[in-house]
């Protein structure tokens, strides 16, 4: 088997996806190592570790020929890679959520709702599912100040335990979106390297099946 | 200057140095090997029959709207011109063809063989590390409906990456009314098959699992539509599948396909394809076989092309229609990759001393004329004073000539030269 080019998220995924890596066993990787260096090899695969949003980027310039990414970030990427993989782990939640008291969270809101979020594409294709007409405002980060400041009247953000949310006095009103964790390709090498490519796939989806399993039991 | 001063605001004022964003300068030798390829892709459509045609930079957007879908059509950059028609830069040239064929060519004779080359624009995101502006080179075979042509165009894509030094490609063929027909024949209905091909052609292959987990089909047919994206291989694939499908349009892509790779076969290339049943491209525009030809030395595809009966009937001229495009500067890519940038190769040099200038200018003609690259100084070369000789330099080598000698001495000297300069077989 030739070697794979693997690109792995840097921040809360990464040590979920070394462990369905070890548990497929497709490579043993430490996700410590990445703390000294950026490249590794392992298995005879080349793994390198790097922010999630620039994940779709690497994998679709063929850099890597693969990668483990957040659905989150494929919503927000127009990158083409082939997703072929749900990896069921790092689980979150897209959630609309508005300040406790807002007539928003009886359901009573009339006209234009104002959204921060940092998700606005997904954020405008859930809008348009449930024909709200809303103005979005794109933030980077600490989205749940935007209500308390008044930037705006509700967020649309990712939560995985809610704890964010309740300390900010933020109430859920709708779910737009799950995310898990993916395995997406580059378009070029599932045709060029399929025989690898199609093997990692099948390795992590047994893999994950094996772990959804387990964790239900 | 300081290599912080080539930081500060150019001279014009603008960003980028006065160059728009997403667009390519292409300077000497990398310029002169992207017109050689697009000359060697030309030159073996025209020997393959395919007549060379030039179609316009800029069309109607009503035009190029025919012909590409709501994810193209945003890509595209428009104006408006004087009169207030909406004008787009073209994305690709197919559509071109398609309009200059009903409208010019509509009387044949078919089948009709056509080949072009010439830029195209996107409207793509900057910073995204894609051309905005890219070359293609296509060919077009319009009024013959049967797989002979769509072999022809598969075969002509591969010969002419061929010979253009890329051999190793791999080519694969697919059929656009495979998925269509199995989904149709299984009974799934409409609005879940719109589901499961747009989620095909995002290449969202998780989103087709969750659809089609929530269908009612046949065990084996949902099995066989799962397995993408391991859907592919030689000929044996086909007897596979036709084993586990029971509809009639699915099976008619299946035996569509074993006559394809048959005709490839005599086309003597199936060393390099390989079939694809799960290819879904553009499920509204190609209505046969199809292809995409990738290389291990590009994460995007060098060319690709397939049926689309449809489109020529857009512009008033129900004529079935194949053909391909090469992206020129994709493969330029692959092969930069593969070899390295082509160094400029310095053509010879002409020096003359003084008094010497109209010798000089007789040999560098005389090289000229033999196709030779040369250049001639334009004033008389330092330390070369008074000798009336004129020098022809190469890296490797110099010659001096007498610039007083007679007419048949100067051209024994300049056949000297040549003979010296011809590149040895």
């Amino acid at each position: 088997m030739s070697a794979l080019r693997v690109a792995l998220p840097g921040g809360i995924l990464l040590d979920g996806a070394c462990d369905l890596l070890a548990a497929a066993g497709i490579a043993r990787l430490d996700a410590r190592r990445f703390d000294s260096e950026l490249r590794v090899a392992d298995s005879g695969h080349a793994f390198v570790k790097v922010r999630p949003t620039d994940i779709p980027v690497y994998v679709e310039m063929g850099a890597c020929d693969c990668g483990i990414v957040g659905k989150d970030v494929l919503w927000e990427t127009r990158r083409e890679c082939y997703e072929l993989v749900d990896l069921r782990f790092g689980e979150c939640r897209l959630v609309l959520a508005a300040p406790r008291g807002s007539p928003l969270v009886d359901g009573k809101w009339t006209g234009t709702l104002r959204v921060a979020t940092k998700y606005p594409h997904a954020a405008a294709r859930f809008f348009d599912e449930v024909g709200t007409t809303v103005e979005l405002i794109r933030l980077h980060g600490s989205v749940e100040l935007a209500p308390a400041t008044r930037l705006a009247d509700a967020v649309l953000d990712i939560t995985a335990t809610g704890r964010t949310l309740a300390a900010n006095d933020l109430i859920e009103v709708a779910e737009a979106g799950v995310s898990t964790a993916r395995l997406i390709a580059n378009v070029a090498a599932l045709k060029t390297r399929s025989d690898d490519v199609n093997m990692v796939a099948a390795a992590l989806r047994r893999a994950a099946a094996t772990r959804a399993v387990q964790g239900a039991a | 200057m300081s290599s912080t001063g080539r930081m500060d605001a150019p001279a014009l004022g603008l960003g980028s140095r006065g160059r728009a964003g997403g667009f390519s300068d292409w300077l000497v030798g990398a310029a002169a090997r992207r017109r050689r390829l697009t000359e060697t892709f030309v030159q073996t459509f025209e020997v393959w029959g395919y007549g060379y045609i030039a179609t316009p930079l800029v069309e109607p957007l009503a035009t190029v709207a025919a012909g590409v879908g709501p994810a193209r059509q945003a890509q595209l950059f428009r104006f408006m011109d004087a009169d207030g028609d909406m004008l787009a830069l073209v994305g690709e040239r197919t559509v071109s063809v398609a309009r200059v064929v009903a409208t010019q060519l509509q009387r044949g004779p078919f089948p009709l063989r056509l080949g072009y080359a010439g830029p195209v624009l996107r409207n793509q995101a900057l910073h995204g590390g894609r051309r905005r502006e890219s070359l293609q080179a296509g060919c077009e075979l319009i009024g013959h409906s049967g797989l002979a042509a769509d072999a022809e165009c598969i075969a002509l894509a591969a010969t002419a990456l061929d010979k253009a030094g890329m051999r190793d490609v791999q080519v694969d063929v697919g059929h656009a009314d495979f998925v269509p027909g199995l989904l149709d024949s299984a009974g799934v209905d409409a609005h879940l098959q719109r589901d499961v091909l747009g989620a095909l052609e995002r290449r969202d292959l998780v989103a087709v699992e969750t659809a089609l987990q929530a269908t009612e089909m046949a065990e084996a047919e949902r099995r066989l539509l799962l397995a993408f994206p391991a859907l592919r291989g030689g000929r044996e694939i086909l007897d596979t599948a036709m084993q586990d499908v029971r509809g009639e349009r699915p099976r008619r892509a299946l035996q569509d396909l074993a006559a394809l790779w048959d005709l490839l076969d005599a086309h003597g290339i199936t060393d390099r394809v390989h079939l694809d049943l799960g290819a879904v491209r553009d499920w509204d525009y190609y209505t046969g076989p199809t292809f995409e030809v990738f290389s291990e030395d590009s994460g995007f595809p060098l060319g690709s092309g397939g049926r689309y009966d449809g489109l020529l009937e857009r512009f008033g001229l129900p004529e079935p229609a194949t053909g391909f495009v090469l992206h020129v500067d994709r493969c330029l890519d692959t092969l930069t990759r593969r070899t390295g940038d082509v160094l400029v190769v310095a053509p010879v040099q002409v020096t003359w001393a003084a008094g010497a200038h109209r010798a000089a200018l007789e040999l560098a003609r005389g090289l000229h004329v033999a196709g030779l690259a040369c250049t001639c100084g334009l004033a008389p070369g330092s330390g070369l004073d008074g000798d009336r000789s004129v020098y022809v330099d190469t890296k490797r080598v110099r010659w001096t000539i007498d610039g007083r000698a007679g007419d048949g001495d100067r051209g024994a000297a300049l056949a000297a030269v040549l003979q010296a300069l011809r590149p040895r077989r």
